[in-house]
């Protein structure tokens, strides 16, 4: 029963994976030249980030041929020796029964190091004179190491699918799994995935097994895989810790996401401090953590983590007096599920600001600003004139409904 | 949308800036124009009087020969040359013998980008004349601003405001009163591309305009309520303060950096002592540098957000 639904629902054609459709294209006019001759090159070599569908599209290529596919992976290719053996049974150029081969050869990168070097001009020489096309995929076709090889093929990128496909498809398996998604709980999953498609279905089965609802909430613990009363465990003794080093301590005890960590607190610091002074102390102290966090992300420093733990923790445990106006609970931080809500928002706002520049000389920013408040209101209050704008806006309907949604 | 339908066609149309207007009407008449800076504030007319002495040079066929870029839209330095190039190679084929390229919000370019702009204007110069549209020339580097005739634009005066409104309303048939009359002055202080957008947006709502429904129209359109948060946070509600910060941020868009422009304007408004604007001016202007530093808005600012609650408390018990 436990199938992984990476497999339950792999994609039996090329139609069927989502994304890349240029790519897909590539890979369809490569395979028909095959029908006249063997073309220029005989192999065909599509790279990009993990769990966006290389493999599964040279599988679903197969299968949309009626070929066999001949599979091998980096274990077999290490040595020449290996390569010839497998490559000499593969590139016969039909099976027993008729069918067309297919040979892949997957996962190029595990071929580590320079000792590998034979399989990989084994590979090469193959490719040269093969009868049956050849599939290679990699995360980077530009390792140095495939210079030569690359030379042979012809090169597809596979790149990462849009948040909307992945979200597009994860509600597909909801829907034939029976499970009732919020629309937020798979958007944040979609994005977390950032493109990886295995890692967001992975997740989807994982966050909803024994599951017939899926919320916002459920999801946010994707970060933490942990539990609800775990994170309130840490956030109250990193609030009323004794010392500097015991809040230091909470972090490490609990396996708990930083950032999301940090939304905890800084999302209820003002409920547990009541006093004005120590609120602004702590505060501060929360800022001065971003801080470190800024400089981590425009260093690319790493080590300066530290000090990121340090002001959200000890400085915060530090800067009051722990006398609490009586207890509390813990709230939810909701920043986090509205910034995902709001990214896809400003993108749609940038464009219908772009519209509105080109046609009033101004730039999206300005149109942002100085435009878009005033047409929200003529477009609530005049419906004769909502339909003369949005035409020589050229705004479709999504962008009128969003301007008439976001009531100002 | 009426800023378009009334942006004059014509230098003659343009309202006030006489002494500009008069200027590049010379430019017209000897059919030469050098790389020129449009300086000044929003909605003052920069923009229509690029526009305007283009359509007088080339007359009705203006749009082959001009090219509008706006800076804060194009990304990167190398669209703006690789555009420039395409349009300043081939040559004018009338009378004039050179294309305009308009480069609207040049402010907003880099100083590298500024430089490598500056090559592009020497080597075509030929074939391109710029006009560069800012609203600091300030903002605009020195060997740039060696090669462009200054023009500097200010706001319209009351008069010349007034008319322009009058002449619009009587045109879409408005009956405006005049104390609605005065809040859109008074709101829009001299940019008619507000003026304008106001008055629109009142007359779509249909009621009489007066005082009454301009103020609620802009009340609506700005929900960049930065002072109605301040006062919040003053008053010892942080995080209804905080829950304002973050609609504005999130929901409307705005930027870390015009909030904070905003809350410097309005700190010195507030009705606290002295001691503690100096105080707030020098937090925000931490928070101002630590944004440049790559944190994030909401927790920077709600830092700022607490400091106005301690403000708050100190000054009750002061009193
Ligand atoms: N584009 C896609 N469309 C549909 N499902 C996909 C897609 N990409 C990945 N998946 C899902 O993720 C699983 C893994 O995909 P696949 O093996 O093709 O990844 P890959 O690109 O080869 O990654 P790696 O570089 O790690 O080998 C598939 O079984 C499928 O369920
Ligand atoms: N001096 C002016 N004369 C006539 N119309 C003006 C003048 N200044 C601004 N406007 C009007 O205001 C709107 C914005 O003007 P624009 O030239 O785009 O401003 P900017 O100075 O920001 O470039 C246009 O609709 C234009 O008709
Ligand atoms: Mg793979
Ligand atoms: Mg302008």
């Amino acid at each position: 029963m436990n199938v992984p639904w990476t497999l339950k629902y792999k994609p039996q054609t090329l139609d069927e994976v989502v994304g890349n459709k240029e790519a897909k294209d590539t890979i369809l006019r490569w395979i028909r030249e095959w029908n006249k001759k063997p073309p220029k090159k005989r192999a065909l070599f599509i790279y990009g980030p993990p769990g966006t569908g290389k493999t599964v599209a040279a599988e679903a290529l197969a299968n949309d041929l009626g070929m066999e596919l001949v599979q091998s992976n980096a274990s077999n290719y290490r040595t020449s020796e290996a390569v010839q053996k497998f490559a000499g049974i593969a590139s016969q150029y039909t099976t027993l029964f008729g069918k067309k081969r297919l040979i892949l050869f997957d996962e190029l990168d595990g071929i580590a190091g320079n000792a590998d070097r034979g399989g990989l001009r084994e590979i090469t020489e193959v490719i040269k004179v093969t009868n049956s096309p050849i599939v290679l995929t990699a995360n980077n076709a530009y390792d140095p190491r495939f210079s030569t090889l690359r030379e042979h093929c012809q090169l597809v990128e596979f790149k990462k699918p849009t948040r909307t496909e992945i979200e597009t498809l994860l509600k597909k398996i909801c829907s034939y799994e029976g499970i009732e998604a919020e629309v937020e709980a798979l958007k944040l999953i979609a994005e977390r995935a950032s493109g990886d498609l295995r890692s967001a279905i992975n997740d989807l089965q994982a966050l909803s097994q024994g599951k017939k609802r899926l919320t916002y909430e459920d999801v946010s613990w994707l970060s933490t895989r942990d539990r609800k009363d775990a994170v309130f465990k840490v956030l109250s003794d990193i609030f009323y810790a004794r010392s500097s080093s015991d809040a230091r301590r909470a972090v490490d005890a609990a396996d708990v996401d930083l950032d999301m960590l940090f939304e905890w607190i800084y999302e209820n610091a003002p409920y547990q401090i009541k006093n004005p002074n120590e609120l602004s102390a702590v505060m501060e102290m929360l800022a001065v953590a971003d801080l470190y966090r800024g400089r981590i992300g425009s260093t690319q420093n790493w080590e300066l983590i530290r000090y990121f733990i340090d002001f959200m923790t000890a400085g915060v445990a530090v800067s009051w007096s722990h006398k609490s106006s009586g207890w509390v609970p813990f709230k939810f931080p909701t920043r986090i599920m509205m910034m995902s809500q709001s990214r896809a928002e400003r993108e749609i706002l940038t464009i219908i600001g772009l519209k509105i520049g080109k046609r009033c000389h101004i730039s999206a920013t300005c149109a942002i600003k100085e435009v878009i408040p005033y047409l929200r209101i003529i477009f609530q209050a005049n419906d004769k004139w909502k339909k003369g704008l949005s035409r020589w806006f050229d705004l479709d309907e999504d962008m009128v409904n969003y301007l008439l949604t976001v009531k100002n | 949308m009426w800023t378009e339908k009334y942006r004059p066609r014509s230098l003659n149309d343009i309202v006030d800036q006489e002494e500009i207007v008069n200027r590049l009407k010379s430019f017209v008449k000897a059919k030469n124009v050098p790389h020129c800076i449009f300086a000044g504030p929003p909605g003052t007319g920069k923009t229509t009087a690029a526009l305007c002495l283009a359509q007088d040079l080339y007359g009705p066929g203006y749009r082959e020969y001009v090219m509008e870029l706006n800076a804060s839209d194009e990304r990167g330095i190398n669209v703006v040359r690789e555009t420039v190039k395409t349009f300043a190679r081939t040559k004018s084929i009338g009378e004039v013998s050179f294309k305009i390229l308009i480069l609207d919000e040049a402010d907003n370019m880099t100083s590298d980008a500024q430089q490598a702009l500056r090559r592009t204007m020497e080597r075509y110069t030929e074939t391109a004349r710029f006009i560069l549209i800012a609203n600091y020339s300030g903002k605009i580097i020195e060997p740039i601003q060696s090669r462009c005739a200054p023009f500097r634009f200010t706001y319209l005066p009351m008069e010349h405001a007034i008319n322009w409104i009058k002449h619009i309303a009587e045109n879409e048939k408005l009956t405006i009163e005049d104390d609605g009359l005065e809040a859109i002055l008074e709101i829009s202080g001299g940019d008619l591309r507000r003026a304008t957008n106001i008055l629109q947006t009142a007359a779509s709502v249909g009621k009489p305009i007066n005082e009454e429904t301009i103020y609620s129209v802009v009340g609506r359109a700005n929900p960049s309520d930065v002072q109605g948060m301040l006062l919040t946070a003053l008053n010892g509600n942080f995080v209804e303060a905080r829950k304002k910060l973050r609609d504005m941020i999130l929901k409307y868009g705005l930027a870390g950096t015009d909030i904070i422009g905003q809350i410097h304007n309005e700190t010195f408004k507030l009705n606290v002592p002295d001691k503690w604007k100096v105080k707030l001016a020098d937090i925000i202007g931490e928070v101002d540098f630590r944004l440049l530093q790559g944190s994030n808005e909401e927790i920077q600012l709600s830092a700022l957000l607490a400091k106005l609650v301690e403000a708050g408390a100190d000054i009750k018990r002061g009193q």
